[in-house]
């Protein structure tokens, strides 16, 4: 596993400093990120904008929950032609009801996956963490391949004011 | 105004997960003693099942009777977890964040709850697999998709998952707190259900995004849900005062009127067994106070197209019924009751700002709310069915037995038992909205006057 | 640093800086001074068609009488009217409710449409004249008047819609008052002479100011709850109780939202239009487009699901009363209306208000507007046209027996809904030159509200939320 470095801060300005530093210092959009307990606003620290497909997850789920559910209600009843309540055979209007449902399902479950799936979970070896992240502390990770350039790293981050650099 | 005050989130951590990290007194108690009211009810369930219907009170021509009302009250009861959290996220109104969670938690337990009506109802409940499951494809039969008796275990099914889902992904964040918090079994629990989560810009991008996502989607499926409820009924051209086309939004926004008042009374309960005054505060008891008298005079609304439609068709039956309903005794005095409980006390009290911000009195009138949205649910159910017509020649009125009231007790245990339950190992508040809600307000100073801001990020 | 500096600054697009509250007010009032050649030319047509419209009203009355089943479309029109000009005046009580700060600068545009109310009014009276009466020779019709006094239904539906005018004029009113004070401060001729008269002493106190945002909850709560009740007076006086056996609960409710849906697009309409012509890009942001635009993707998939719940109870009934109802509002011979009405109003709207890069522009938001406008008026006619063919001998009945064969418009009634509707463009034509399209004062609290920040390294808006 390649090395990498996680810088603690208290406060998002001296993290945002951190993130500017590291930009500056040549590395590469992607090698380093930040670790917060809470959401903040998009691009607070300067952070790479992480793209995302999940919009296709539910449009995918949605196609085939509905194809399985025109399966289902049609030739399920089409097997059992037993008439009732003087309905069609194939109620559409019956059916359609069912359908929304299961392309619903779908759609939601595909969502869900989706949402796993693009926030890069589970990942069961996460990697270098602090448990006082989740207590408002702000971490800064950065990874590298080249072991060379951690006491560069090291130097942004105590120059921004790291409280703690932990090392794996 | 809004008292908000900063923070810390050492110390959100540490009363937020209070019930999860030290066990408060109450609690162990308190869940045996429910734990005995619903071993009690699951007896009487075994007895009914062993016995046979016949131990209800239901009989010719009242079939639907104290089951099928609880079961749409519980439905009912569900449609709050999606309004308050999808709808709220949706308009990014701030005052929701200490709601969602317990809201979506009791949408999921409610609706377990409500399956097992129907399901118990049926007499023999083994048989189920012929109803909504027989896809045995040996024998080549199917249920009928033409019946609104499939499309409801279809719809809340469906509701049922997404709402699962929805609220275990809200859920991961706080987990991976739970992680950090938590040594031994409890840590090993916890991280496996955090599935790694470490807060990165992606995750929370995904939580956001996703949230909004899932809200837009659980929507239309919580609209759907009473709407598919309603037409067990409203299909039915036999049966009076069932057959009305007003009984999809009817059904939903009285759904949204108890499910939201429920929540009222959650949160009350749940400001004072875990001291979460906090977090939980006037002003939120406030906002939903305020929501809930739009709400409660929509429905009201609805309340009174429903009967004009009724009565306007002019036939003898119909009106015969509405007079049953209104005028009779007992009828009559479950309708003053409804009436003055689901409305009449409650929302002229909702008008004064005093009675908002006052937590008692929110408490009692939100329970208020509930009582009379039960007796609505009767109300619209029973007297169709009980009403004397030429060709029925049972004259005895439906009085529901001892069974049925013990199942109706035992299903408010199991639904607390279950919150009680989950509030050991999972956090009724989310921590990670709560703490969001302080890095995203702010106060601005516009001339000398100090106001509460919201950032928000550009669309 | 210039506008284009601070979005290039960040990945992120920033947040529009403020205006100066003097700058807002010098320009919103300048605005209504001057009209450009095409502006003459469109108000001189919109004008001429208004005139024919009500010019073939007078001819049709006087030339068809009170024969019911030819009255068809002016019904038709009289609903459209009322969903659009009733459904837009609800967006300038949002505000006060939601305490929404993207819909302050539009309140004024809104509540402009309360005007073409009179439209409506003039376009009801002859139907008020030839609505035929609740009881004849002993029988009386379906009706919510269940004991049939006197001149009910007639004398209530005028009333209806006189209280929702005033209604909707007082709500317009109290708004415009601290606009009025700046016409006078701001203005010239008889602009700041109308500004004098209209704003009644208004200086600013703080007195004034509650008394203002008092006033529009106020006649907001009432402009809404007196909306509702009209769009149920209507529809089932004007619609339900024309057909016997109609009995469709959920009308009045479907009807208002629908109505709504008509609103909101119209608005969407205007703004675009007057954002394009006045050069407002600086008041009106898109934000306020992608707010109404989920407003308008909402509205439109309650439309179908109004339509389901009540199609569905119809279609699962299969009583004589229940086909009967289908034969005559669907499957009927307006059968090619309804689906072309369906597909204007809910299908294509949807699938085009689901992209949010539909949502974040324009004119996309535009033609979908358009569209659901279209779609509205096809509804409108499949649901009151056959309602009015239903002849004057079976209106008693229990049920409709036959379903009337489809009526197609007269060159009077096409120059009548022609006219109606080009009094709506006209009347806020007309408004745009006498009171600024944008409220004053609520630019000036939009943009004393927000305010664009920047939070570590990113941008954002800081809105205050008072209460």
């Amino acid at each position: 596993m390649s090395k990498s470095i996680l810088g603690l801060f208290q406060q998002p300005e001296p993290a945002a400093d951190a993130m500017d530093g590291l930009k500056e210092a040549g590395f590469e959009l992607g090698t380093f990120d930040v670790l917060t307990g809470t959401p903040y606003p998009e691009g607070a620290f300067g952070e790479h904008v992480p793209q995302h497909r999940l919009f296709r997850f539910p449009a995918f789920g949605a196609i085939i929950g509905f194809t399985l559910s025109v399966f289902l209600t049609a030739v399920t009843q089409l097997a059992y032609p037993l008439v009732t309540g003087g309905k069609p055979i194939l109620s559409v209007f019956a059916m359609l009801i069912i359908m929304y449902e299961m392309t619903m399902l779908a759609g939601v479950i595909a969502t869900v996956i989706g949402i796993v799936f693009e926030s890069r979970l589970p990942n069961m070896q996460p990697g270098i963490y602090d448990t006082r992240i989740t207590e408002g502390w702000i971490g800064v990770v950065i990874t590298f391949d080249d072991e060379s350039k951690v006491a560069d790293a090291e130097s942004v981050l105590n120059k921004a004011g790291a409280l703690e650099i932990k090392h794996a | 105004m809004q008292q908000r005050r900063e923070l810390d989130q050492v110390y959100t951590n540490r009363k937020l997960l209070n019930g999860q990290l030290d066990t408060p007194k109450w609690w162990l108690p308190t869940v045996s003693i429910l734990g005995v009211v619903v071993l009690i009810g699951v007896f009487v369930i075994a007895t009914m099942i062993n016995k046979g219907l016949g131990v209800t009170g239901l009989a010719r021509p009242v079939y639907w009777g104290l089951f099928i009302t609880t079961f749409v009250f519980w439905v009912g009861i569900s449609h709050a977890g999606i309004m308050i959290s999808a709808i709220l996220r949706l308009t990014q109104a701030e005052w929701r964040r200490p709601v969602t969670r317990a809201a979506e938690l009791l949408t999921v337990f409610s609706l377990l709850t409500a399956l097992v009506f129907p399901l118990i109802h049926a007499g023999r409940p083994w048989r189920i697999a012929y109803w909504i499951m027989p896809y045995d494809v040996a024998r080549g039969i199917y249920p009928n998709i033409r019946s609104p008796l499939i499309m409801d275990p279809v719809a809340i099914s469906t509701y049922l998952t997404g709402s699962t889902l929805f609220l275990y992904i809200a859920l991961i964040p706080d987990l991976g707190n739970l992680r950090d918090r938590t040594t031994g079994w409890q840590n090993a629990m916890y991280t496996v259900l955090a599935l790694g989560w470490r807060g990165n810009p992606r995750q929370w991008k995904m939580q956001t995004v996703g949230g909004i996502l899932l809200s837009a989607l659980m929507l239309p499926i919580f609209v759907s849900v009473h709407s598919i409820v309603s037409w067990d009924f409203a299909v039915a051209s036999a049966v009076e005062g069932w057959h009305s086309t007003i009984f999809a939004p009817y059904f939903v926004i009285g759904a949204v009127h108890s499910g939201v008042s429920a929540v009222v009374t959650m949160m009350a309960l749940m400001r004072w067994l875990w001291k979460w005054d906090d977090f939980i505060r006037p002003e939120h008891f406030d906002a939903l106070a305020r929501l809930l008298i739009v709400v409660a005079t929509g429905w009201l609304a609805f309340t009174f197209l429903e009967l004009t439609f009724a009565l306007y068709g002019q036939d003898a039956p119909e009106i015969a019924l509405r007079e049953m309903q209104m005028f009779q005794w007992p009828w009559n005095m479950l309708f003053i009751i409804f009436f003055l409980t689901g409305y009449a006390i409650p929302v002229p009290m909702w008008l004064f700002k005093r009675v908002r911000t006052n937590i008692a009195l929110m408490f009692w009138t939100s329970i208020l709310v509930n009582v009379g949205m039960w007796l609505e649910r009767f109300l619209i159910i029973v007297p169709g069915l009980a009403r004397r017509t030429p060709f029925v020649y049972t004259w005895e009125a439906y009085r529901p037995s001892p069974v049925e009231w013990t199942i109706f007790i035992w299903s408010f245990a199991w639904v607390t038992f279950l919150m009680l339950l989950f509030s050991r190992f999972f956090p009724l508040v989310p921590l990670f909205e709560q703490k969001e809600s302080q890095v995203f307000t702010d106060d601005v100073m516009i001339g000398r006057a100090k106001v509460p801001a919201i950032v928000r990020e550009a669309e | 640093m210039t506008n284009e500096a601070v979005a290039h600054e960040s990945e992120h697009h920033a947040p529009p800086p403020n205006v100066e509250a003097d700058v807002i007010a010098r320009e919103l009032i300048a605005t209504t001074t001057g009209a450009s050649g095409r502006f003459k030319a469109w108000a001189w047509i919109l004008g001429i068609l208004s005139v024919v419209g009500i010019v073939s009203l007078v001819v049709k009355f006087a030339s068809v009488g009170d024969d019911s089943t030819k009255w068809g479309y002016v019904a038709a029109l009289v609903s459209f009217l009322l969903s659009v000009a009733g459904g837009a005046p609800m967006i300038a009580m949002a505000p006060v409710m939601a305490k929404a700060n993207w819909v302050r600068p539009i309140t004024r545009l809104a509540s402009i449409f309360s005007f073409v109310s009179v439209i409506t009014l003039i376009m009801l009276i002859p139907l008020v004249a030839i609505l035929p009466p609740l009881v004849t020779e002993g029988a009386r019709r379906r009706t919510i008047w269940y004991l049939a006094p006197d001149y009910s239904p007639h004398i209530w539906g005028i009333a209806g819609l006189l209280l929702l005018i005033v209604t909707g004029m007082m709500l317009f009113y109290s708004a415009a008052l601290p606009d009025f004070a700046s016409m006078r401060d701001h203005s010239t001729g008889w602009r700041q002479r109308l500004g004098k008269r209209l704003a009644r002493g208004w200086v600013g106190t703080d007195v004034q100011w509650r008394t203002l945002r008092m006033r529009i909850g106020m006649f907001g709560t009432f402009y809404f709850l007196i909306l509702v009740f009209v769009n149920f007076l209507i529809t089932t006086d004007f619609g339900q109780s024309m057909v016997p056996g109609w009995r469709d609960a959920i009308l009045p409710m479907a009807h208002t939202v629908s109505g709504f849906q008509g609103g909101v697009a119209a608005v969407v309409i205007a703004l675009y239009f007057s954002r394009r012509f006045m050069k407002l890009e600086k008041y009106v942001h898109l934000d306020a487009f992608w707010s109404l635009g989920r407003l308008l993707f909402a509205l439109t998939l309650l439309w179908i699901y109004f339509f389901y719940s009540s199609f569905i109870v119809f279609w699962y009934g299969r009583s004589e009363n229940d086909i009967a109802t289908l034969n005559h509002q669907i499957k009927g011979p307006f059968l090619p209306v309804f689906i072309v009405g369906m597909l204007l109003i809910w299908f294509v709207p949807w699938w085009i208000l689901i992209w949010n890069k539909v949502r974040r522009g324009t004119s996309a938001m535009v033609v979908g507007s358009f569209i659901i406008l279209i779609g509205l008026l096809l509804d409108r006619i499949r649901m009151f046209v056959p309602a009015w063919s239903v002849p004057g001998d079976q209106i008693h009945q229990k049920w409709l027996a036959e379903t009337p064969a489809a009526y197609w418009p007269t060159i009077f009634d096409i120059l009548i809904m022609a006219g109606g509707i080009s009094s709506i463009a006209l009347i806020v034509m007309l408004m745009t030159r006498v009171i600024p399209v944008l409220s004053v004062w609520q630019v000036q609290e939009f943009n004393l509200l927000s305010k664009p920040i920047k939070y570590v390294r990113g941008h954002a808006t800081l809105v205050a939320k008072p209460d």
